[in-house]
């Protein structure tokens, strides 16, 4: 009875700790650093907030299903100093994103310091490689 | 009839000359500014400066130069779960996720702006990270001998030389950590840093922990670089909760839980 408590105990206590949030600060431990790439889609919103901007944008994977993506970049302060604004992206911008992907596979991504890189149809850039 | 003519001609010549007067003012003065060789100036160390860093993942020192800690530090150091470093693991328990001040020294080492600002009686530090200030005073004043615990400490400092500040601090809490990869330190740590102007865009920062009670000798941080940048403007990067939890939710989150989840 007692050992039957302990495994729901611990097994709960396992879920738990499966299930919480990634602790490292700005979340490098997350991200396929060795393997940057490069999505294609139209922003469906651009949070300009602290910690990190974020891009949402619809990207057509290789059977053409729409996929949802999550971008976060920089700080508004940092990505200021890289000329960016709150209106650099507006939803329905059709852009080309460089990113970091999340290493569990999910459609998250870092776009930020060296890689970072948006492009836009029209041929002008966004970077993000000035702090 | 000419002078009608000739009247604004001539005051447009004026503007003309005067505008390119203040362009090529600003080029030079542009130059001056981005010109590392250039000498440093005297005793002045204002301006907006960037650590030459890793982007938040540093600790104060590399583990292999951290001195041996007390029992007391020990015992703390086993109960951290840093994100960064040698003992990194996701889920851990870095104070700064629950917006914690990083405090000082840790605040140092963000590659994130801050300003020097002089004034007669003290040099103020304004950070970008936290929007955290801190004064460093320099008329003189000792530091204080039972000081209140504070995330931020106590500082006063003085010119060594021309192209030094020298700057001490006590009066800190317990509560935050030396670095992004751990380390603990008690409220009775002493700071003492070395701001040394090299040139006119280099600072070659040195800082050093004396805390008997954590560590068995001082610890003594590998030199830093940092460099001025001219035209910046600080903004703000506080920790606010809200911000962090739908930062958490939206992007933390799903990338740590895989696709389709």
């Amino acid at each position: 009875m007692n050992v039957k408590f302990l495994t729901l105990v611990a097994g709960t206590l396992a879920l738990f700790a499966v299930s919480m949030p990634l602790a490292a600060h700005h979340g490098n431990v997350a991200y396929d650093e060795q393997h940057p790439t490069t999505i294609t889609g139209n922003v469906t919103e651009f949070v300009w907030s602290n910690p990190h901007c974020q891009i949402y944008l619809d990207v057509k994977d290789d059977k053409g299903n729409v996929v949802a993506w999550s971008v976060e970049s920089q700080s508004p302060g940092i990505l200021k100093r890289n000329g960016w604004t709150r209106d650099s992206i507006k939803v329905g911008d059709h852009i080309a994103i460089t990113l970091v992907p999340a290493k569990s596979g999910a459609p998250v991504g870092f776009s930020g310091e060296k890689t970072g890189k948006i492009v836009f149809d029209d041929g002008h850039v966004l970077k993000m490689d000035q702090r | 009839m000419r002078m009608r003519f000739v009247a604004p001609i001539l005051t447009a010549l004026a503007l003309l000359a005067v505008a390119f007067a203040a362009s090529t003012a600003a080029s030079a003065q542009t130059k001056i500014a981005s010109n590392s060789a250039a000498p440093a100036p005297k005793r002045d160390i204002s301006g907006v400066w960037l650590l030459q860093g890793a982007g938040g993942s540093e600790g104060i020192a590399p583990d292999k130069d951290m001195p041996p800690m007390t029992p007391w530090a020990q015992a703390r150091f086993d109960t951290e779960k840093p994100g960064y470093g040698p003992r990194a693991i996701p889920a851990g328990n870095d104070p700064i996720l629950q917006c914690d001040p990083s405090g000082f020294p840790r605040l140092m080492f963000f590659p994130t702006p801050f300003e020097f600002v002089q004034t007669p009686a003290k040099i103020v530090q304004f950070f970008e990270r936290e929007h955290a200030w801190r004064p460093i005073w320099t008329d003189g004043r000792p530091l204080p001998t039972d000081p209140d615990p504070t995330w931020y400490g106590y500082a006063i400092g003085h010119w060594e030389g021309d192209y030094t500040l020298v700057v001490e601090s006590s009066g800190f809490n317990d509560k935050t950590w030396l670095g992004a990869t751990g380390y603990p330190h008690s409220d009775e740590m002493r700071v003492t840093e070395r701001y040394q102007r090299m040139d006119h865009d280099t600072i070659v920062y040195n800082i050093r922990v004396d805390d008997p009670k954590a560590y068995t000798k001082p610890i003594v941080a590998p030199q830093r670089i940092m460099k001025l940048r001219p035209g910046v403007e600080l903004s703000e990067l506080p920790c606010v909760w809200s911000e962090e939890n739908s930062f958490t939710k939206r992007i933390r989150e799903p990338a740590v839980r895989g696709p389709g989840k």
